[in-house]
């Protein structure tokens, strides 16, 4: 028996997604068409929505329906620092410390120096002119601490540096809470290197 | 069925990760031993994965595998240390040492010299004097040359006389150092660069002027058209 075509273009469509293969592509298809019309439905005008609606704020970069997003128009926050991570799930988890009260800017990705993946793939232009607003005084640097993000923070910090902005990389240690016992090596080596006077 | 080949505590590095399944990497290490491999480090991308802290490139690890594919599988990783994370320009360099071995050691292929010469490059690189970052590349991209057979003949010129330290040379590809004629694919070398560079000497700047030129060129033989994204990197931030 022959799969419908129609059928085939929303299996292979499916596999766009991270980590879905053939098989599971084909699963919830199938899903979708059997058990759960109205959620296809829902997914597919969401999606359409989503297609449309969203882009990028103009000045942090994140996913947004405005020109400039919620955040970046707030009065109340500090239009001195802006800190620099790589995802819009990052930017969630550092407000949810609320242990920062300035700006952001949404990398959108990472500098991979070994995929090709250099500072014009990543517009980085876009940051350096950000930051050159003239109210930013300190750019902190909140990339992942993966040698990629490494490489990025130093990327842009040297950057920032030749444009005469300050810039600062937000530390990293052990755990709060956590037991030396727990700690992976790489943590804790790192730890002993970066020690600090008291 | 063949029995599955088990490695155990190998001295590797990791050179390179993809992204692989939900939660998987793979790895593209670099052993002692056992040349370079591709690896499934099953579980590596969960949010508490111990091997999060661990599969980390720059530095020493035991790794333990199997299997009889291409693909095999990481069985256990240890930590080896002594080696602090790279950073700033350092890093940068490390990424340009991976890069190169990446594009140019074949897979499955013991190179015990290379890795050792590796080994002290990112040594050299994790100590992070900037005067050192430029010679410890030289150097590893001799010995990277050398393990792979091709290495150049730095004190005898083409036909087979001394390097003499005062002369001027025309350095070709697969031909050596002239000393009489000039040839358009040459570089132009000091005698005392190329006696430098034989015994690892980096001090003069002019040797390190010269020698840049020179790798880069017997590197491209190498190498082909294929980019060098790392070198890029580098140049770019030369230029800031
Ligand atoms: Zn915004």
């Amino acid at each position: 028996m022959k799969t419908p075509t129609t059928l085939e273009a929303l299996i292979q469509a499916l596999r766009c997604l991270p980590g879905v293969g053939p098989k599971s592509a084909q699963r919830m298809a199938y899903h979708l068409l059997q058990r759960d019309q109205a959620g296809a439905g829902h997914l597919a005008s969401a999606l359409v929505d989503a297609l449309t609606r969203i882009r990028h704020c103009n000045r942090c970069n994140t996913f947004t329906e405005l020109e400039v997003c919620e955040l970046c128009a707030n009065p109340a926050r500090d239009h001195r620092t802006l800190c620099v991570v790589e995802t819009p799930a990052d930017l969630l988890m550092m407000e949810q410390t609320l242990a920062y009260g300035g700006l952001y800017f949404v990398l959108m990705g990472r500098l991979s120096p070994l995929d090709g993946i250099g500072p014009r793939e990543i517009h980085l232009d876009r940051l350096l002119n950000r930051a050159q607003d003239g109210m930013i005084e300190e750019v902190i640097l909140a990339t992942n601490f993966t040698v990629e993000g490494e490489a990025t923070a130093h990327y842009i910090a040297e950057s920032l540096r030749s444009l005469g902005i300050r810039s600062s990389r937000i530390a990293r240690g052990l755990p709060v809470g956590g037991e030396l016992e727990n700690v992976d090596s790489g943590t804790l080596a790192q730890a002993m290197v970066e020690r600090r006077a008291l | 069925m063949a029995t599955s080949k088990r490695v155990e505590s190998a001295s590797t590095f990791l050179l390179h990760h993809y992204p692989y399944r939900e939660t998987s990497l793979i790895i593209d290490v670099f052993s002692r031993e056992h040349g370079r491999h591709s690896l499934v480090a099953r579980g590596a991308r969960r949010p508490r994965a111990a091997l999060r802290g661990l599969l980390l490139a720059f530095q020493p690890l035991l790794l333990s595998w199997f299997g009889n594919n291409e693909l095999k599988t990481l069985h256990s990783a240890e930590w080896q240390g002594g080696v602090p994370q790279l950073t700033g320009r350092a890093l940068m360099c490390g990424f340009y040492l991976n890069e190169l071995l990446i594009k140019l050691l074949p897979r499955e292929d013991p190179h015990p010299e290379i890795f050792d010469a590796y080994e002290k490059a990112i040594k050299a690189l994790a100590r992070g004097a900037s005067s050192e970052l430029e010679p410890t590349l030289r150097c590893f991209e001799l010995a990277l040359l050398a393990g792979l057979g091709y290495a150049p003949t730095l004190q005898l010129d083409s036909t087979g006389k001394p390097i003499e330290a005062s002369r001027s040379y025309c350095f070709v590809p697969e031909q050596g150092a002239h000393a009489e004629i000039r040839i358009e694919t040459g570089v132009t070398i000091a005698g005392q660069s190329l006696l430098d560079m034989a015994v690892g000497d980096y001090r003069s700047p002019l040797t390190l002027q010269q020698s840049k030129l020179l790798m880069r060129s017997l590197l491209t033989q190498l190498l082909g058209d294929a980019p060098l994204y790392t070198r890029r990197l580098l140049q770019d931030l030369q230029s800031l």
